[in-house]
């Protein structure tokens, strides 16, 4: 009996030195890192969703590769405020973690301008990863639509949301940037040349109403996609420490 | 570097940045040099290339109107220099001009161009003694009656006219 109670209190000895070497630790890093997450928070991020925000919309001419500037749709819009609702309810933003009434203005601003880099830079990638107009413009948006409202409803984590986000951006980039860009025949030749020389090409050109883009908008928007999701990556669930104490 | 100024950082470039993107989805550049020159308009900077115009003035008394419009293009990309636009609208209509007909292109492109310089000012006054015509109403007019056909067109003594 005697012998049993020493393991327990071993053991309870054992417990309590792992969660205080645990406890040191985590404050040693957080005290290490304390700037380096101020820079990746207030800096690094908002550039990242900027860039995101500036190429979303950035096509260029298949013609002479101009650039064309692209405005959102309104329904980026209403994807994005579902989005960022979305990620409110996983858990991937806890609002009062970015934003609270006990923070100094100048805490609370710099957490609002991080979270709306973060929506602008989604309102764009929408931009991006929609066709731009025709039949296909309504099919990928239902598509959109459909997912981001069953997720609304569904149980989430953050890392299952994440995964989602990532599989339905991967796919929508292919969609547009691969199938569809090689199913659209360029404005090159007259139509009688084109219908000839190739006749499906032509025909899908004409049924889904798609317009040509320099074969550039589909790396650069390649790329878009993957600042993205490295923002997303890098994006901290709160700002700040859960702690009472007014600051 | 403090917490502070860090966050005073990332406040005011994400303020810049989203007020940069805005400009360019806006104003719609298609080039790099665009970008500079609508810049340069928004911040009030923008003038018109002085070299540029005084060569485009030459090719247009020299009668090249093509190499002319060129120039004058390149000395304000943004069409918004009133005297610009005016030679601009008086080149069209001096190449357009015919003694038994006109070119209507022509004269419709110098119509728009006199349009534009009474919109960027009404009461421009051009001051090259070498014109006839002073004012962009009286281009216009002119370019207007030329676009018309009337009976007055068939009158053989209009062979005698004279180009402005």
């Amino acid at each position: 009996m005697e012998e049993r109670e020493d393991q327990i209190i071993e053991l309870a000895d054992d417990e309590v030195e792992t969660r205080i070497a645990r406890a040191m630790a985590t404050q040693r890093s957080t005290a290490d890192t304390e700037p380096d997450r101020s820079y990746r928070i207030y800096i690094l991020l908002p550039a990242l969703f900027l860039l995101v925000t500036l190429f979303g919309g950035l096509r260029f001419s298949a013609a002479d590769g101009s650039f064309i500037f692209m405005k959102p749709e309104l329904i980026c819009l209403v994807f994005t405020a579902l989005t960022m609702v979305l990620f409110a309810r996983s858990g991937s933003i806890e609002i009062d973690g970015w934003l609270r009434e006990n923070r100094t203005i100048l805490k609370n601003a710099a957490s609002v301008a991080v979270l709306l880099a973060l929506s602008a830079a989604t309102v764009q990638l929408y931009n991006s990863l929609l066709p731009e107009q025709g039949l296909m413009f309504w099919v990928v948006g239902f598509c959109f639509f459909w997912t981001i409202w069953n997720a609304l409803f569904a149980e989430f984590d953050a890392r299952k949301l994440f995964k989602n986000l990532a599989a339905i951006f991967g796919l929508a980039f292919v969609v547009k940037y691969l199938v569809l860009t090689n199913l659209t025949a360029a404005p090159a030749g007259s139509w009688w040349q084109r219908l000839f020389e190739n006749p499906g090409k032509e025909a899908f050109t004409w049924l889904l109403d798609l317009p040509k883009y320099s074969s550039a908008t589909g790396y650069l928007q390649f790329f878009t996609l993957i600042l993205y999701v490295i923002g997303l990556l890098l994006t901290p669930s709160r700002v700040f420490h859960a702690s009472p104490k007014p600051e | 570097m403090k917490e502070t100024y860090i966050q005073i950082c990332g406040i005011s470039m994400t303020f810049l940045g989203l007020v940069f993107i805005v400009f360019l989805y806006v104003s719609e550049p298609k080039t790099l040099a665009e970008v500079s020159t609508k810049g340069s308009v928004a911040i009030g900077a923008y003038s018109v290339n002085s070299d540029d115009f005084d060569r485009a003035v030459a090719l247009f008394r020299n009668d090249d109107f093509i190499g002319a419009r060129a120039a004058f293009d390149k000395a304000d990309p943004e069409k918004r220099d009133a005297a610009t636009q005016f030679y601009t609208a008086y080149s069209f209509y001096r190449q357009g001009w015919g003694r038994i007909s006109n070119d209507d292109q022509l004269f419709a492109q110098g119509v728009a161009a006199a349009d534009r310089v009474m919109a960027i000012d009404p009461a421009f006054r051009a001051t090259d003694g070498s014109l006839q015509m002073r004012t962009a109403s009286e281009l216009k007019a002119e370019m207007e009656e030329g676009l018309k056909i009337t009976i007055s067109d068939f009158n053989p003594m209009k062979l005698t006219r004279e180009r402005k």
